[in-house]
Protein backbone atom coordinates (compact mmCIF):
# COMPACT_ATOMS: atom_id res chain seq x y z
CA UNK A 1 0.00 0.00 0.00
CA UNK A 2 1.94 3.40 -1.17
CA UNK A 3 0.95 6.69 -0.95
CA UNK A 4 -0.15 8.52 -3.97
CA UNK A 5 1.96 10.74 -5.72
CA UNK A 6 4.10 13.03 -4.20
CA UNK A 7 5.32 16.61 -4.89
CA UNK A 8 9.14 16.98 -5.21
CA UNK A 9 11.73 18.17 -2.36
CA UNK A 10 10.89 21.58 -0.82
CA UNK A 11 8.29 22.65 -2.92
CA UNK A 12 7.05 26.42 -1.79
CA UNK A 13 3.97 25.35 -0.93
CA UNK A 14 5.38 23.49 1.73
CA UNK A 15 8.16 26.04 2.80
CA UNK A 16 5.23 28.68 3.51
CA UNK A 17 3.54 25.96 5.61
CA UNK A 18 6.57 25.92 7.82
CA UNK A 19 6.96 29.39 8.21
CA UNK A 20 3.65 29.90 9.41
CA UNK A 21 4.15 27.24 11.69
CA UNK A 22 7.66 29.09 13.00
CA UNK A 23 5.73 32.13 13.40
CA UNK A 24 2.95 30.82 15.60
CA UNK A 25 4.94 29.06 17.41
CA UNK A 26 6.72 31.97 18.28
CA UNK A 27 3.61 34.04 18.85
CA UNK A 28 2.57 31.43 21.30
CA UNK A 29 5.62 30.97 23.14
CA UNK A 30 4.38 33.76 25.69
CA UNK A 31 1.50 31.28 26.72
CA UNK A 32 2.05 29.14 29.68
CA UNK A 33 1.11 26.19 27.85
CA UNK A 34 4.23 24.03 28.12
CA UNK A 35 5.95 23.10 24.71
CA UNK A 36 4.70 19.59 23.93
CA UNK A 37 1.63 21.30 24.27
CA UNK A 38 2.03 23.81 21.84
CA UNK A 39 3.49 21.22 19.57
CA UNK A 40 0.00 19.10 19.80
CA UNK A 41 -2.15 22.17 19.27
CA UNK A 42 -0.36 23.53 16.41
CA UNK A 43 -0.52 19.75 14.76
CA UNK A 44 -4.50 20.51 15.37
CA UNK A 45 -4.71 23.52 13.40
CA UNK A 46 -1.96 22.67 10.53
CA UNK A 47 -2.99 19.01 9.74
CA UNK A 48 -6.59 19.00 9.39
CA UNK A 49 -6.98 16.28 12.35
CA UNK A 50 -9.05 16.91 15.26
CA UNK A 51 -6.37 16.08 18.02
CA UNK A 52 -2.84 15.25 19.18
CA UNK A 53 -1.30 14.03 22.11
CA UNK A 54 2.22 13.06 23.37
CA UNK A 55 3.11 10.11 25.65
CA UNK A 56 6.39 9.28 27.13
CA UNK A 57 8.11 6.14 26.67
CA UNK A 58 11.99 5.24 27.92
CA UNK A 59 14.03 2.85 27.43
CA UNK A 60 13.66 1.40 30.54
CA UNK A 61 9.94 1.14 30.16
CA UNK A 62 8.31 3.24 31.66
CA UNK A 63 5.28 4.87 29.74
CA UNK A 64 3.20 8.01 31.19
CA UNK A 65 0.91 10.82 28.81
CA UNK A 66 2.70 14.08 28.53
CA UNK A 67 -0.60 16.09 26.93
CA UNK A 68 -3.54 15.98 25.10
CA UNK A 69 -5.53 18.34 23.26
CA UNK A 70 -9.29 16.95 24.38
CA UNK A 71 -10.84 14.55 25.42
CA UNK A 72 -10.92 11.92 22.62
CA UNK A 73 -6.74 12.15 22.21
CA UNK A 74 -7.01 11.29 25.85
CA UNK A 75 -8.96 8.31 25.66
CA UNK A 76 -6.86 7.20 22.96
CA UNK A 77 -3.67 7.65 25.14
CA UNK A 78 -5.26 5.73 27.71
CA UNK A 79 -6.53 2.88 25.96
CA UNK A 80 -3.01 2.00 24.56
CA UNK A 81 -1.29 2.62 28.37
CA UNK A 82 -4.09 0.44 30.15
CA UNK A 83 -4.08 -2.25 26.71
CA UNK A 84 -0.61 -2.06 25.89
CA UNK A 85 -1.51 -2.59 22.24
CA UNK A 86 -2.30 -0.27 19.25
CA UNK A 87 -0.77 2.12 16.50
CA UNK A 88 2.04 4.75 19.36
CA UNK A 89 2.83 1.16 21.33
CA UNK A 90 4.12 -0.51 17.92
CA UNK A 91 5.54 3.20 17.09
CA UNK A 92 7.74 3.52 20.35
CA UNK A 93 8.59 -0.49 19.16
CA UNK A 94 9.81 -0.37 16.23
CA UNK A 95 10.57 3.75 15.96
CA UNK A 96 8.63 3.70 12.94
CA UNK A 97 5.73 5.76 12.13
CA UNK A 98 2.50 3.86 12.36
CA UNK A 99 -0.03 5.42 9.77
CA UNK A 100 -3.96 3.48 9.71
CA UNK A 101 -5.85 6.19 7.71
CA UNK A 102 -9.23 4.57 8.29
CA UNK A 103 -9.53 2.01 11.44
CA UNK A 104 -12.89 0.85 10.07
CA UNK A 105 -11.59 -0.61 6.91
CA UNK A 106 -7.50 -1.92 8.29
CA UNK A 107 -6.89 -5.07 6.61
CA UNK A 108 -7.17 -7.77 8.88
CA UNK A 109 -3.70 -8.35 10.14
CA UNK A 110 -4.53 -4.54 12.11
CA UNK A 111 -8.03 -5.57 13.45
CA UNK A 112 -5.94 -9.01 14.57
CA UNK A 113 -2.90 -7.18 15.91
CA UNK A 114 -5.13 -4.24 18.39
CA UNK A 115 -8.64 -5.93 18.68
CA UNK A 116 -9.75 -4.08 21.68
CA UNK A 117 -8.13 -0.95 20.62
CA UNK A 118 -10.09 -0.59 17.74
CA UNK A 119 -12.94 -1.27 19.27
CA UNK A 120 -12.25 1.44 22.10
CA UNK A 121 -11.16 4.33 19.75
CA UNK A 122 -13.83 3.57 16.85
CA UNK A 123 -16.62 3.86 20.37
CA UNK A 124 -14.54 7.02 21.12
CA UNK A 125 -14.86 8.36 17.50
CA UNK A 126 -11.66 8.17 15.96
CA UNK A 127 -11.30 7.13 12.40
CA UNK A 128 -7.51 7.80 11.41
CA UNK A 129 -4.71 7.27 13.58
CA UNK A 130 -0.98 8.19 13.02
CA UNK A 131 1.90 7.74 15.37
CA UNK A 132 4.90 9.19 15.11
CA UNK A 133 7.76 8.06 17.10
CA UNK A 134 10.00 10.38 19.01
CA UNK A 135 13.50 9.24 18.16
CA UNK A 136 17.04 9.74 17.54
CA UNK A 137 18.68 6.55 16.78
CA UNK A 138 18.81 4.23 19.95
CA UNK A 139 17.27 7.79 22.32
CA UNK A 140 13.62 6.40 22.61
CA UNK A 141 11.61 8.90 24.48
CA UNK A 142 7.52 8.82 23.41
CA UNK A 143 5.31 8.40 20.57
CA UNK A 144 3.38 11.78 19.35
CA UNK A 145 -0.15 10.38 18.45
CA UNK A 146 -2.58 12.22 15.85
CA UNK A 147 -6.47 11.46 15.21
CA UNK A 148 -8.91 12.21 12.96
CA UNK A 149 -12.54 11.69 13.73
CA UNK A 150 -12.96 11.22 9.93
CA UNK A 151 -10.86 8.89 7.49
CA UNK A 152 -8.24 9.72 5.28
CA UNK A 153 -3.85 9.79 4.59
CA UNK A 154 -2.03 12.43 5.76
CA UNK A 155 -1.42 14.49 2.79
CA UNK A 156 2.39 15.44 1.67
CA UNK A 157 2.79 18.96 2.96
CA UNK A 158 0.95 17.49 6.00
CA UNK A 159 3.43 14.22 6.45
CA UNK A 160 5.90 16.45 6.59
CA UNK A 161 5.07 19.13 9.24
CA UNK A 162 3.83 15.79 10.86
CA UNK A 163 7.30 14.41 11.19
CA UNK A 164 9.14 18.26 11.69
CA UNK A 165 6.79 18.14 14.77
CA UNK A 166 7.72 15.00 16.10
CA UNK A 167 11.41 16.05 15.86
CA UNK A 168 10.47 19.04 17.99
CA UNK A 169 8.82 16.89 20.22
CA UNK A 170 11.70 14.71 21.12
CA UNK A 171 13.86 17.86 21.84
CA UNK A 172 11.05 19.04 24.05
CA UNK A 173 11.10 15.74 25.96
CA UNK A 174 14.56 15.84 26.14
CA UNK A 175 14.32 19.34 27.73
CA UNK A 176 15.83 20.96 24.74
CA UNK A 177 14.26 24.05 24.32
CA UNK A 178 13.41 24.73 21.07
CA UNK A 179 12.87 27.99 19.36
CA UNK A 180 11.08 28.12 16.46
CA UNK A 181 14.30 28.59 14.67
CA UNK A 182 15.75 25.34 15.19
CA UNK A 183 13.97 22.49 13.88
CA UNK A 184 11.48 24.33 12.04
CA UNK A 185 14.18 26.27 9.67
CA UNK A 186 15.63 25.80 6.52
CA UNK A 187 18.61 27.02 8.08
CA UNK A 188 21.22 24.67 6.75
CA UNK A 189 22.85 24.48 10.63
CA UNK A 190 19.43 23.83 12.23
CA UNK A 191 19.11 20.52 10.10
CA UNK A 192 22.43 19.44 10.38
CA UNK A 193 20.93 18.05 13.88
CA UNK A 194 20.75 15.35 11.44
CA UNK A 195 23.81 14.77 9.97
CA UNK A 196 25.53 11.56 10.28
CA UNK A 197 29.00 12.94 12.62
CA UNK A 198 26.24 14.28 14.97
CA UNK A 199 25.31 10.57 15.83
CA UNK A 200 29.08 9.10 15.19
CA UNK A 201 30.20 12.25 18.16
CA UNK A 202 27.26 10.98 20.83
CA UNK A 203 28.07 7.10 20.71
CA UNK A 204 31.84 8.97 21.18
CA UNK A 205 30.93 11.11 23.67
CA UNK A 206 28.71 8.40 25.41
CA UNK A 207 32.25 6.15 26.18
CA UNK A 208 33.98 9.14 27.18
CA UNK A 209 31.05 10.09 30.04
CA UNK A 210 30.05 7.19 30.64
CA UNK A 211 26.68 8.36 30.14
CA UNK A 212 23.31 6.93 28.24
CA UNK A 213 22.63 8.14 24.88
CA UNK A 214 20.33 10.76 25.54
CA UNK A 215 22.69 12.21 28.13
CA UNK A 216 25.50 12.70 25.84
CA UNK A 217 23.29 14.06 23.10
CA UNK A 218 22.45 17.14 25.32
CA UNK A 219 26.25 17.31 26.09
CA UNK A 220 27.42 17.28 22.95
CA UNK A 221 24.09 20.16 22.13
CA UNK A 222 25.11 22.14 25.27
CA UNK A 223 28.90 21.93 24.53
CA UNK A 224 28.71 23.45 20.86
CA UNK A 225 25.90 26.21 22.17
CA UNK A 226 28.36 27.30 24.78
CA UNK A 227 31.48 27.51 22.36
CA UNK A 228 28.32 29.25 19.88
CA UNK A 229 29.53 26.81 17.22
CA UNK A 230 27.47 24.70 14.72
CA UNK A 231 26.57 21.15 16.63
CA UNK A 232 27.96 20.06 13.34
CA UNK A 233 31.36 21.49 13.66
CA UNK A 234 32.00 20.57 17.05
CA UNK A 235 30.45 17.14 16.30
CA UNK A 236 33.05 16.78 13.04
CA UNK A 237 35.44 17.47 15.87
CA UNK A 238 34.89 15.22 18.43
CA UNK A 239 34.87 12.37 15.40
CA UNK A 240 38.03 13.48 14.04
CA UNK A 241 39.80 13.62 17.66
CA UNK A 242 40.13 16.79 18.33
CA UNK A 243 38.01 17.60 21.04
CA UNK A 244 36.90 15.22 23.92
CA UNK A 245 34.44 15.22 26.72
CA UNK A 246 35.97 14.22 30.14
CA UNK A 247 34.01 13.91 33.12
CA UNK A 248 35.75 16.63 34.77
CA UNK A 249 34.95 19.13 32.39
CA UNK A 250 31.08 18.79 32.96
CA UNK B 1 40.68 1.37 -15.11
CA UNK B 2 38.11 -0.74 -13.63
CA UNK B 3 38.28 -3.06 -10.57
CA UNK B 4 37.79 -6.09 -12.56
CA UNK B 5 40.77 -5.08 -14.75
CA UNK B 6 43.26 -4.92 -11.17
CA UNK B 7 42.05 -7.99 -10.41
CA UNK B 8 43.73 -9.52 -13.29
CA UNK B 9 42.68 -13.38 -14.39
CA UNK B 10 40.75 -13.86 -17.55
CA UNK B 11 39.98 -10.61 -18.60
CA UNK B 12 37.73 -7.41 -17.81
CA UNK B 13 34.76 -8.44 -18.82
CA UNK B 14 34.57 -11.90 -17.38
CA UNK B 15 35.60 -10.55 -14.28
CA UNK B 16 32.74 -8.10 -14.26
CA UNK B 17 30.86 -11.09 -15.19
CA UNK B 18 31.48 -12.93 -12.68
CA UNK B 19 31.53 -10.03 -9.71
CA UNK B 20 28.05 -9.70 -11.48
CA UNK B 21 26.95 -13.40 -10.40
CA UNK B 22 28.42 -12.95 -6.82
CA UNK B 23 26.39 -9.51 -6.68
CA UNK B 24 23.19 -11.48 -7.10
CA UNK B 25 23.91 -14.39 -4.85
CA UNK B 26 24.75 -11.72 -2.12
CA UNK B 27 21.61 -10.10 -2.83
CA UNK B 28 19.20 -13.02 -3.21
CA UNK B 29 21.41 -14.36 0.15
CA UNK B 30 20.23 -10.84 1.55
CA UNK B 31 16.73 -10.46 0.32
CA UNK B 32 15.54 -13.25 2.52
CA UNK B 33 12.39 -13.05 4.64
CA UNK B 34 13.79 -10.26 7.55
CA UNK B 35 16.53 -8.46 5.76
CA UNK B 36 18.41 -5.82 7.13
CA UNK B 37 17.73 -2.49 4.83
CA UNK B 38 20.78 -0.83 6.19
CA UNK B 39 22.99 -4.03 5.32
CA UNK B 40 21.34 -3.90 1.64
CA UNK B 41 21.79 -0.47 0.87
CA UNK B 42 25.71 -0.99 1.84
CA UNK B 43 25.82 -3.85 0.06
CA UNK B 44 24.76 -2.11 -3.46
CA UNK B 45 27.28 0.73 -3.19
CA UNK B 46 29.93 -1.64 -2.47
CA UNK B 47 28.49 -3.49 -5.77
CA UNK B 48 28.16 -0.36 -7.27
CA UNK B 49 32.02 0.43 -6.71
CA UNK B 50 33.39 -2.96 -7.62
CA UNK B 51 31.19 -3.69 -10.36
CA UNK B 52 31.52 -0.14 -12.18
CA UNK B 53 34.91 1.16 -10.81
CA UNK B 54 33.69 4.21 -9.58
CA UNK B 55 35.75 5.98 -6.48
CA UNK B 56 33.11 6.52 -4.27
CA UNK B 57 29.43 5.78 -3.93
CA UNK B 58 26.44 7.09 -1.54
CA UNK B 59 22.57 6.57 -1.29
CA UNK B 60 20.89 9.34 -0.36
CA UNK B 61 17.19 9.24 0.70
CA UNK B 62 14.22 11.38 0.99
CA UNK B 63 13.86 12.16 4.45
CA UNK B 64 10.43 13.50 4.08
CA UNK B 65 11.46 16.62 5.94
CA UNK B 66 12.44 18.58 2.96
CA UNK B 67 16.35 17.12 3.40
CA UNK B 68 18.00 14.22 1.68
CA UNK B 69 20.01 11.87 4.01
CA UNK B 70 22.95 10.13 3.35
CA UNK B 71 21.54 6.09 4.35
CA UNK B 72 24.47 4.38 2.49
CA UNK B 73 28.20 5.53 1.94
CA UNK B 74 31.29 3.32 0.27
CA UNK B 75 33.33 4.38 2.86
CA UNK B 76 33.26 6.08 5.53
CA UNK B 77 35.64 9.20 5.28
CA UNK B 78 34.37 12.29 6.59
CA UNK B 79 35.18 14.56 3.38
CA UNK B 80 32.75 11.61 1.21
CA UNK B 81 30.05 12.24 3.79
CA UNK B 82 29.57 16.01 3.58
CA UNK B 83 30.12 15.87 -0.25
CA UNK B 84 27.10 13.83 -0.40
CA UNK B 85 25.13 15.52 2.51
CA UNK B 86 25.94 19.30 0.96
CA UNK B 87 22.93 18.27 -1.70
CA UNK B 88 20.13 18.93 0.50
CA UNK B 89 21.15 22.44 -0.90
CA UNK B 90 21.91 21.59 -4.40
CA UNK B 91 23.69 19.13 -6.42
CA UNK B 92 23.05 16.24 -9.02
CA UNK B 93 21.44 13.83 -6.35
CA UNK B 94 18.71 16.78 -5.54
CA UNK B 95 18.11 17.55 -9.02
CA UNK B 96 18.41 13.94 -9.65
CA UNK B 97 15.37 13.29 -7.01
CA UNK B 98 13.26 16.58 -8.02
CA UNK B 99 13.02 15.04 -11.57
CA UNK B 100 13.40 11.47 -11.43
CA UNK B 101 15.57 11.34 -14.32
CA UNK B 102 19.41 10.32 -13.94
CA UNK B 103 21.62 13.52 -13.74
CA UNK B 104 25.97 13.60 -14.75
CA UNK B 105 28.31 15.73 -15.36
CA UNK B 106 31.54 14.29 -16.62
CA UNK B 107 33.93 16.81 -15.76
CA UNK B 108 32.78 18.87 -12.74
CA UNK B 109 35.72 21.58 -13.64
CA UNK B 110 34.54 22.41 -16.75
CA UNK B 111 30.98 22.66 -15.54
CA UNK B 112 31.29 24.12 -12.30
CA UNK B 113 28.61 26.97 -12.72
CA UNK B 114 25.72 24.34 -12.34
CA UNK B 115 26.34 24.01 -8.32
CA UNK B 116 29.24 25.73 -7.45
CA UNK B 117 29.24 25.24 -3.56
CA UNK B 118 29.26 21.16 -4.84
CA UNK B 119 31.63 21.41 -6.98
CA UNK B 120 34.42 22.62 -5.32
CA UNK B 121 33.62 20.23 -2.17
CA UNK B 122 33.74 17.67 -4.83
CA UNK B 123 36.84 18.60 -6.40
CA UNK B 124 38.74 19.31 -3.40
CA UNK B 125 37.65 15.78 -2.16
CA UNK B 126 38.97 14.49 -5.03
CA UNK B 127 36.35 14.12 -7.74
CA UNK B 128 36.06 15.27 -11.14
CA UNK B 129 32.93 13.46 -12.32
CA UNK B 130 30.11 12.88 -10.88
CA UNK B 131 26.55 10.52 -11.50
CA UNK B 132 23.10 10.26 -9.96
CA UNK B 133 20.34 7.77 -11.09
CA UNK B 134 17.46 7.90 -9.25
CA UNK B 135 15.61 5.58 -6.69
CA UNK B 136 11.97 5.38 -8.49
CA UNK B 137 8.97 3.86 -8.04
CA UNK B 138 6.36 4.34 -10.88
CA UNK B 139 6.05 7.69 -10.56
CA UNK B 140 7.54 8.05 -6.75
CA UNK B 141 11.11 8.97 -6.27
CA UNK B 142 12.52 8.19 -3.14
CA UNK B 143 16.13 8.53 -3.57
CA UNK B 144 19.09 8.75 -5.61
CA UNK B 145 22.38 6.36 -5.99
CA UNK B 146 25.44 9.20 -6.83
CA UNK B 147 28.53 8.07 -8.00
CA UNK B 148 32.14 9.74 -8.25
CA UNK B 149 35.15 9.09 -10.08
CA UNK B 150 38.32 10.77 -10.14
CA UNK B 151 38.65 11.39 -13.58
CA UNK B 152 36.59 12.89 -16.23
CA UNK B 153 35.83 10.28 -18.31
CA UNK B 154 32.08 9.92 -19.81
CA UNK B 155 30.27 6.79 -17.93
CA UNK B 156 29.44 3.81 -20.58
CA UNK B 157 25.71 3.47 -21.41
CA UNK B 158 26.00 -0.32 -20.06
CA UNK B 159 27.27 1.13 -16.82
CA UNK B 160 24.56 3.69 -16.68
CA UNK B 161 22.10 0.91 -17.21
CA UNK B 162 23.43 -1.30 -14.32
CA UNK B 163 23.87 1.65 -12.33
CA UNK B 164 19.89 1.96 -12.60
CA UNK B 165 19.60 -1.83 -11.93
CA UNK B 166 21.31 -1.42 -8.62
CA UNK B 167 19.16 1.29 -7.43
CA UNK B 168 16.02 -0.33 -8.53
CA UNK B 169 16.99 -3.18 -6.36
CA UNK B 170 17.21 -0.75 -3.88
CA UNK B 171 14.08 0.78 -4.16
CA UNK B 172 12.88 -2.50 -3.89
CA UNK B 173 14.55 -3.06 -0.94
CA UNK B 174 13.54 -0.11 0.95
CA UNK B 175 9.64 -0.43 -0.16
CA UNK B 176 9.11 -3.88 0.41
CA UNK B 177 10.71 -4.70 3.76
CA UNK B 178 8.00 -6.86 5.36
CA UNK B 179 6.88 -5.03 8.23
CA UNK B 180 6.71 -7.13 11.06
CA UNK B 181 2.81 -6.97 11.10
CA UNK B 182 1.40 -5.84 7.96
CA UNK B 183 2.39 -4.36 4.49
CA UNK B 184 3.63 -0.75 5.52
CA UNK B 185 3.60 2.67 3.70
CA UNK B 186 6.64 4.52 1.62
CA UNK B 187 6.46 7.04 4.73
CA UNK B 188 6.98 4.07 7.46
CA UNK B 189 9.27 2.35 5.63
CA UNK B 190 11.36 5.59 4.37
CA UNK B 191 11.67 6.51 8.19
CA UNK B 192 12.60 3.06 9.51
CA UNK B 193 15.57 2.87 6.79
CA UNK B 194 16.43 6.60 8.32
CA UNK B 195 16.09 5.70 11.60
CA UNK B 196 18.66 2.48 11.31
CA UNK B 197 21.13 4.45 10.08
CA UNK B 198 21.12 6.62 12.69
CA UNK B 199 21.14 3.54 15.08
CA UNK B 200 24.03 2.57 13.36
CA UNK B 201 26.36 5.74 13.02
CA UNK B 202 25.20 5.87 17.14
CA UNK B 203 27.02 2.26 17.14
CA UNK B 204 30.33 3.45 15.27
CA UNK B 205 30.71 6.59 17.35
CA UNK B 206 30.59 3.32 20.95
CA UNK B 207 32.81 1.21 18.69
CA UNK B 208 35.08 3.74 17.37
CA UNK B 209 35.88 5.28 20.91
CA UNK B 210 36.12 1.75 23.24
CA UNK B 211 38.07 0.16 20.18
CA UNK B 212 40.40 3.30 19.69
CA UNK B 213 39.80 2.73 15.83
CA UNK B 214 38.39 4.82 12.95
CA UNK B 215 34.58 4.89 11.81
CA UNK B 216 35.35 2.84 8.83
CA UNK B 217 37.26 0.02 10.87
CA UNK B 218 34.13 0.01 13.50
CA UNK B 219 31.42 -0.48 10.58
CA UNK B 220 33.41 -3.15 8.96
CA UNK B 221 33.48 -4.73 12.44
CA UNK B 222 29.76 -4.24 13.37
CA UNK B 223 29.11 -5.51 9.94
CA UNK B 224 31.41 -8.66 9.89
CA UNK B 225 29.72 -9.38 13.32
CA UNK B 226 26.41 -9.27 12.16
CA UNK B 227 27.03 -11.82 9.56
CA UNK B 228 29.34 -14.05 10.99
CA UNK B 229 26.35 -14.15 13.73
CA UNK B 230 23.23 -13.87 11.68
CA UNK B 231 22.03 -10.90 13.50
CA UNK B 232 20.15 -7.71 11.79
CA UNK B 233 22.63 -5.14 11.66
CA UNK B 234 20.39 -2.21 13.26
CA UNK B 235 19.63 -4.50 15.92
CA UNK B 236 23.49 -5.69 16.53
CA UNK B 237 24.05 -1.64 16.41
CA UNK B 238 21.00 -0.85 18.96
CA UNK B 239 22.50 -3.34 20.98
CA UNK B 240 26.07 -2.12 20.70
CA UNK B 241 24.73 1.46 22.12
CA UNK B 242 22.56 0.09 24.65
CA UNK B 243 25.29 -1.39 26.21
CA UNK B 244 23.85 -5.25 25.85
CA UNK B 245 27.01 -6.63 24.10
CA UNK B 246 30.58 -5.78 24.93
CA UNK B 247 31.85 -3.35 21.63
CA UNK B 248 35.10 -5.79 22.65
CA UNK B 249 33.37 -8.32 21.17
CA UNK B 250 32.11 -6.76 18.33
CA UNK B 251 35.41 -5.39 17.68
CA UNK B 252 37.18 -8.93 17.84
CA UNK B 253 34.92 -10.67 16.61
CA UNK B 254 34.63 -12.88 19.24
CA UNK B 255 33.92 -13.41 23.21
CA UNK B 256 36.97 -11.74 25.27
CA UNK B 257 38.09 -14.77 27.31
Amino acid sequence: MLEANRAPLSGAAETDILDGWARQLDDSAAEHDSVPRRICLLCVRMLSITGAGISMVTNAGNRGVVCTTDDVSARIEDLQLTLGEGPCVDAAQSGTPVLIPDLITADDIVVDRWPAFIEGAAAAGVRAVFAFPLRIGAINVGVLDVYRSEPGPLLEGQLRAALLAADAAALALLHIDTASDDLFSDDADARSTYQLQVHQATGIVQVQLGVPTEEAFLMLRARAFALGRPLVDVATDVVARRLRFSVEDQ
Amino acid sequence: MSKGEVAGGPGPERDREQLLAETFVLLADTLVDDYDVVDLLHLLVDACVNLLGVTAAGLLLDDQRGNLAVVASSNEETRLLEVLQLQSDAGPCLDCVRTGVPVSVDDLDADQHRWPVFAEAAMSAGFRSVAAVPLRLRTETIGALNMFQGTSHPMPLNDRRLAQALADVATIGILQRRSTHRSAMMAEQLQHALNSRIVIEQAKGVLAERNAVDMDAAFTALRRYARNHNRKLSELAMDVVRGEIDPTTVQIGRRVP
